[in-house]
C-alpha cells in the first residue's frame, strides 16, 4: 500500500532523513517511534507530500508521491492524517470541519456529507458536540473529531503524526481506544507515537529511527522481546522503564 | 473669536457638503477599500509565495509605492493613466479617465500596499500546520486559501484593517489637488465663494474628527468581541 524506498532528504545543508525504506502492506498497523529529532515525522510528512523529499520515491497504492506529474491533492484525499496539535479550522463548526472536504474534494453533496459526517462523530462518541467550535472542546475531543474528519474521506490509509504528544495524559486513552478500533477493523496504518502500549496491542510491525536513519524495522514481537541495534535497546529501557 | 463666526454658511451650504462632497468621498473610500483589499490580499500571497520572481514583484512593488507620497501618485496617475491606456490599447489619442476613476484607481494601487502588509501579517498569524491539514484532506492552494487561512486571517486582522480604511478615509481628502468635490472639495468651494474659509474648514475638521472618532470607537469594541471569540 505505501512504499518507502530510499528516501532522503535535506533542510539545506542539514540531512534529515537517510536512506530511508519500508513498506507498509493493505491493511497493516506500522508503528513509528524513536527519540524527538530522528526524523520520524518528517517521514510521516513526505508520505503524503506535506514534506518534499530529494532523493528515493514514496509511492501509495502504486501512484508515486515525488513525481512532479502526481495529482498531489487528489492523492492525499485518499490518504487521512491526524496531526499533533489536531489542526481542526478554529472558524468552524465540528460539522463543518467534517463536511468541508467531502463537499469541496469529493463533491459530495450537503446531505450526503452531513449524514456521513454526523455517523462518524458518533463513531468516536461525540455526537452532542456536532454544533460546537473546536476552541469549546477538550484536546481528546478535538483530536477525535479530526479523526472523523479524517476517516470521512473514505481513506485507504490513515497516517498520525504523534496524535497524543499534545494531549493531557487523562485524555490520552480516550483517543487510543479510537485508533485500536481503527486498527482491528483492518486500516491501514502508520502511527508515529511514544505509546509503546498502543504499539504492544495493536503493530503489527515496529519501525525505530534514529538521526535520519530507519535502525530498526522488525515484527512487534521481535522488537519488543529483543532489538537488535543497541541505540533501540537503550531507547526502549529507558521508555518503559517507568 | 466666535463673534463674528457667520454659522448661517453652514445652514445654507450643507446639502451641497453632504450630498455631493460627502456622498463622493464615502463612495470613493468604500470602492477603494474593497479594491485595496482584494488587491491587497493578492499582493500578501505572492509576497509570502515560494515562487520567487512573484515575492519580488510584489514586494518591490509595495516597497516603492510607500516610500512616494500619496499626493505625487495621484498627480502622476491623473496625468499619466490617459497615456498609459492609450499605450495599452494601442489608440493614438489619450484616452478620457473621469477624475473618479483615476482617483479611484490611483487609492487601490496605492492602500494595496498597506492591506498587503497587513494581510501578510494575518496570513502569517495562521500556523502552518492549518496549511497542512488543509492540504491533507485535498484542498488545493487556492482552496486551503480560501476555505481556512484567508478567513481566519481576516477576523485576525479585522481591526487592523478597518483603522487602516479609517487613514483611507482621511487620505481620500487628498484629490482636492485635482480640483474633485469630495468633502473637503466641495467645502473650499462654498468657503472662497463667501469669503468663510475659517467656518468652512472648521465645520470639515469638526465632521472629520466626529466620523472618525467614531469609527475608532467601534474599532475598539469590535476588537474586545472578537478577544472574546477567540
Amino acid at each position: 500500500m505505501i512504499k518507502i524506498s530510499g528516501v532522503s532528504k535535506w533542510y539545506g545543508s542539514f540531512q534529515v532523513l537517510t536512506e530511508c525504506s519500508t513498506e507498509v502492506a493493505k491493511g497493516e498497523v506500522v508503528v513509528v517511534c524513536g527519540p524527538s529529532g530522528s526524523g520520524k515525522s518528517t517521514l510521516i510528512k513526505c508520505v503524503n507530500g506535506l514534506e518534499p523529499f530529494q532523493a528515493g520515491d514514496i509511492t501509495v497504492d502504486g501512484i508515486s508521491v515525488g513525481d512532479p506529474k502526481t495529482d498531489l491533492p487528489k492523492l492525499r484525499a485518499r490518504i487521512g492524517m491526524v496531526f499533533q496539535n489536531f489542526e481542526l479550522f478554529p472558524h468552524m463548526t465540528v460539522t463543518q470541519n467534517l463536511t468541508l472536504a467531502q463537499i469541496k474534494v469529493l463533491g459530495r453533496s450537503r446531505d450526503e456529507a452531513l449524514a456521513k459526517g454526523l455517523a462518524l462523530l458518533d463513531r468516536v462518541g461525540l455526537k452532542a458536540h456536532a454544533d460546537k467550535f473546536p476552541g469549546n472542546l477538550s484536546g481528546g475531543q478535538q483530536q477525535r473529531v479530526a479523526i472523523a474528519r479524517a476517516l470521512c474521506m473514505d481513506p485507504i490509509a490513515m497516517l498520525f503524526d504523534e496524535p497524543t504528544s499534545a494531549l493531557d495524559p487523562e485524555m490520552i486513552n480516550e483517543v487510543l481506544d479510537v485508533m485500536v478500533q481503527l486498527a482491528q477493523e483492518g486500516m491501514t496504518m502508520m502511527v508515529v507515537t511514544h505509546e509503546m502500549g498502543f504499539a504492544r496491542r495493536v503493530a503489527d510491525r515496529v519501525i525505530f529511527m534514529d538521526a535520519g536513519r530507519i535502525v530498526e524495522d522488525a515484527l512487534k514481537e521481535e522488537f519488543f522481546g529483543t532489538p537488535r541495534s543497541e541505540r533501540a535497546q537503550l531507547f526502549l529501557s529507558k521508555i518503559l522503564g517507568h | 473669536m466666535f463673534a463674528n463666526f457667520d454659522f448661517d454658511v453652514i445652514e445654507r451650504s450643507w446639502r451641497y457638503l453632504f450630498f455631493t462632497g460627502m456622498a463622493f468621498t464615502l463612495r470613493l473610500t468604500l470602492f477603494a477599500m474593497a479594491g485595496g483589499i482584494v488587491f491587497g490580499t493578492l499582493l500578501a500571497m505572492m509576497r509570502l509565495s515560494s515562487i520567487k520572481p512573484l515575492a519580488w514583484i510584489a514586494g518591490t512593488y509595495v516597497n516603492t509605492l510607500r516610500s512616494v507620497p500619496l499626493v505625487l501618485v495621484i498627480f502622476w496617475f491623473y496625468f499619466l493613466v490617459p497615456y498609459i491606456g492609450a499605450w495599452v490599447l494601442r489608440s493614438d489619442t489619450p484616452i478620457q479617465v473621469g477624475a473618479f476613476a483615476s482617483s479611484l484607481l490611483t487609492f487601490v494601487m496605492f492602500e494595496a500596499c498597506y492591506y498587503c502588509e497587513i494581510m501578510r501579517a494575518g496570513i502569517q498569524s495562521i500556523p502552518r500546520g492549518q496549511v497542512s491539514a488543509g492540504y491533507a484532506l485535498g484542498l488545493t492552494y487556492w482552496q486551503s486559501m480560501a476555505l481556512v487561512v484567508l478567513p481566519q486571517a481576516f477576523r485576525n486582522m479585522l481591526p487592523v484593517l478597518l483603522t487602516q480604511t479609517i487613514v483611507l478615509f482621511q487620505d481620500v481628502s487628498l484629490v482636492y489637488v485635482l480640483s474633485i468635490t469630495d468633502f473637503v472639495g466641495a467645502a473650499s468651494k462654498v468657503a472662497e465663494r463667501d469669503g468663510r474659509l475659517v467656518e468652512m474648514y472648521s465645520f470639515v475638521a469638526v465632521i472629520y474628527f466626529a466620523a472618525c472618532f467614531a469609527l475608532s470607537q467601534l474599532v475598539r469594541r469590535l476588537q474586545a468581541r472578537i478577544a472574546v471569540v477567540r
